[in-house]
């Protein structure tokens, strides 16, 4: 059912590829070039919006692997975040590194620190997971807004832009096109981790972990590179939050975000590639239609209680969770699926 | 000696007002398998009811107080009947992830109808501290003490004696079981959350009356899970023991801590305390430890 009628796989090749056949690279190179001329379409104001969806996207993204592939739920994946875009602040800021690097080292950091948080996912699951995890959230946050000789306490710190090699990304346009780039190299590269080895582990261990104990998965290892990939990702975002809005501080990585990403890849649907994209573009969109109407209903409706700006998206963010887990859990990337299959159909129903 | 006693009556208090809030969880989790993570959010929510009833509709004690209760319940019974009920058989992460989603709502609700950032209750019980022996402790703290022993004397009562309360621990035994019994599951269910939200209710209200209103409750309902975390999450024995304990961790740790470590260390030690847990004792001190099988 997911080739068009007609298309055939003669090679294994082709049948390994992503995208197989001419409507489909088509159809990517129109979206890329789409991508890629953002900047000449869009002003400052709009491409800020799209890096902030960039940067959701990888985190996102990780998350994904980890929660959505491997099954253990994790409600820190901002504290996870903050870790990244503190190392890479520091490593930059403080020992004059290279920005490359020190991405790198925000990735590799966050994702220690996630596999010493991810220890107990070998006796626990579920609910238990869930509390270490967000025990992790508060320690994490509470230990960078207190080292303050290290990263600036309460305050913050200034972060220095991205740089490579002599180009510094100071324009948002710029910024843009590092975040994208990124983003898609995080993407092509979570999608091919969930078709190894590795990946199809992660599914047997999220279905039933003593099943696939019994089939010869090494739980320790698998859980825990679990646990390093996903806080990896969250590394490389949080690195990229701080060199792009040149300031970071604890503030920046609040519980209720680690809740939004579940929630993103609720919305988007658990265990997919696509979930967490249109996860992320759902719930950031929303956002900012929130902020833009919110105001203009404010004074539209003056019967409208005086916290109704501040108070309204999360409300909203909130029932959008809950009606996605009650009405459709398996996310908006089946509503595609389905739609697709339905197109491929047509005019026949079946 | 002195500021040892003032810690540990003060940490007891405060351990209890946790233990009321944890149960709160336990309720819950042992009738319906469900883990609240919305329990910061509803113990905020009761608080701030309670600021509405008191101090913005200016309603007596007596009248407000019993308003609030009431307030709880229907909370109770609207969270079980509109979002969990159609979730009953789901996997264990969406039931946990549609408690989160809950739990946004809940706080943007609040957002919305309560703006200010922090408010304090009007005085629930008399000003005049106590001293007792060397240490000087005000009476909020001896009062939500007292009012958290009577909750839970009413509590072991009704779950001893009352037939809804059987019901619901066997319930919690084995629902299918108790399902061909003839005892109504959804209403044990719906029950339970009735009884989650009073009992949130009432700890927030104790607990903001000694702190005050703010968004830093739905932390404190995190940090109550470090309580169901070391008693082990199916025991109310368990909870009622180990929070006592973590409030004693919390000042007595802050207490002589502090000089030694950066400030503010009081509000990472329940998390700390949640860590420590997981690595040693997963399932808690009384928690059943269940064997599985493919």
């Amino acid at each position: 059912m997911d080739l068009p009628a007609g298309t055939r796989n003669y090679t294994y090749a082709q049948d390994m590829a992503i995208f197989r056949t001419k409507t489909h690279w088509f159809l990517l190179l129109v979206l890329l070039v789409f991508l890629f001329t953002a900047p000449v379409w869009f002003g400052n104001y709009w491409l800020s919006v799209a890096n902030l969806i960039g940067i959701t996207i990888i985190a996102v993204t990780g998350l994904n692997l980890l929660t959505g592939y491997c099954g253990q739920l994790s409600i820190g994946q901002a504290g996870f975040m903050a870790v990244g875009a503190y190392t890479s602040a520091v490593l930059v800021g403080r020992f004059n590194l290279p920005f490359p690097v020190a991405i790198l080292c925000a990735g590799v950091g966050a994702g220690l620190v996630g596999m010493l948080f991810g220890i107990p996912s070998l006796r626990v699951r579920g609910f238990y997971l869930a509390i270490s995890t967000i025990a992790a959230q508060f320690i994490i946050v509470w230990v960078v807004s207190h080292w303050t000789n290290l990263t600036g306490g309460f305050s913050g710190m200034e972060v220095k832009p991205a740089s490579i090699g002599g180009f510094v990304f100071r324009s948002q346009a710029s910024e843009y096109f590092l975040i994208l780039g990124i983003t898609i190299a995080a993407v092509f590269v979570a999608k091919n981790i969930a078709r190894t080895r590795t990946g199809r582990a992660f599914v047997a261990i999220r279905d039933n972990d003593l099943a696939a104990e019994t089939l010869g998965i090494n739980l320790f290892r698998y859980k825990l590179t679990a646990f390093f990939v996903g806080c990896f990702y969250a590394g490389i975002a949080g690195s990229l939050l701080a060199h792009t809005s040149r300031s970071v501080s604890a503030d920046y990585f609040p519980f209720m975000d680690s809740v939004l990403f579940i929630g993103m890849i609720i919305i988007g649907g658990l265990g997919t590639t696509l979930g967490p994209i249109l996860g992320a573009v759902f719930l950031r969109l929303l956002d900012v239609l929130v902020t833009k109407l919110s105001p203009w209903l404010q004074s539209a409706f003056p019967g409208l209680p005086p916290g109704f700006t501040s108070g309204i998206a999360p409300m909203l963010f909130g029932l959008v969770i809950v009606l996605f887990l009650v009405f459709e859990p398996r996310g908006m990337s089946h509503r595609w699926q389905l739609l697709k299959a339905a197109y491929r159909y047509w005019p026949f129903s079946y | 000696m002195g500021e040892l006693l003032q810690f540990t009556i003060t940490g007891l208090s405060l351990g209890v007002i946790y233990t009321l809030i944890a149960l709160a969880f336990v309720v819950v989790w042992k009738s319906s398998g469900v883990a609240n993570l919305a329990l910061g959010q509803l113990v905020l929510v009761c608080s701030w009811f309670t600021y509405g009833m008191l101090s913005q509709a200016g309603l007596p004690v007596w009248a407000g107080l019993p308003l609030v209760v009431i307030f709880a319940l229907l909370l109770g019974w609207v969270i079980e009947r509109v979002v969990l009920r159609p979730l009953i058989a789901q996997p264990i992460l969406a039931l946990i992830t549609v408690t989160l989603g809950l739990g946004y709502f809940l706080q943007g609700l609040v957002g919305i109808v309560w703006p200010q950032s922090l408010v304090r209750l009007p005085r629930l019980f008399p000003e005049q501290p106590i001293h007792v022996g060397p240490a000087v402790v005000s009476q909020e703290y001896l009062w939500a003490a007292v009012i958290s022993l009577l909750l839970f004397g009413l509590l072991t009562l009704y779950f001893r004696y009352n037939k809804m309360g059987v019901a619901m621990r066997a319930t919690a035994d084995d629902q299918k079981a108790v399902q061909a019994c003839g005892i109504p599951v959804t209403r044990i269910f719906s029950q339970s959350w009735m009884f989650a939200c009073v009992l949130a209710a009432v700890g927030g209200v104790l607990i903001s009356s000694i702190g005050n209103v703010s968004n830093g409750l739905v932390q404190t309902g995190l940090q109550a899970f470090s309580v169901v975390i070391l008693g082990g999450l199916d025991s109310f024995l368990g909870a009622i023991l180990a929070g006592p304990i973590i409030g004693l961790a919390e000042t007595i740790g802050s207490g002589y801590l502090a000089p030694l470590t950066w400030n503010g260390v009081r509000e990472v030690i329940p998390f700390v305390i949640i860590i420590i847990v997981m690595f040693v004792k997963p399932y808690g001190l009384f928690g059943e430890r269940r064997i599985e099988r493919i």
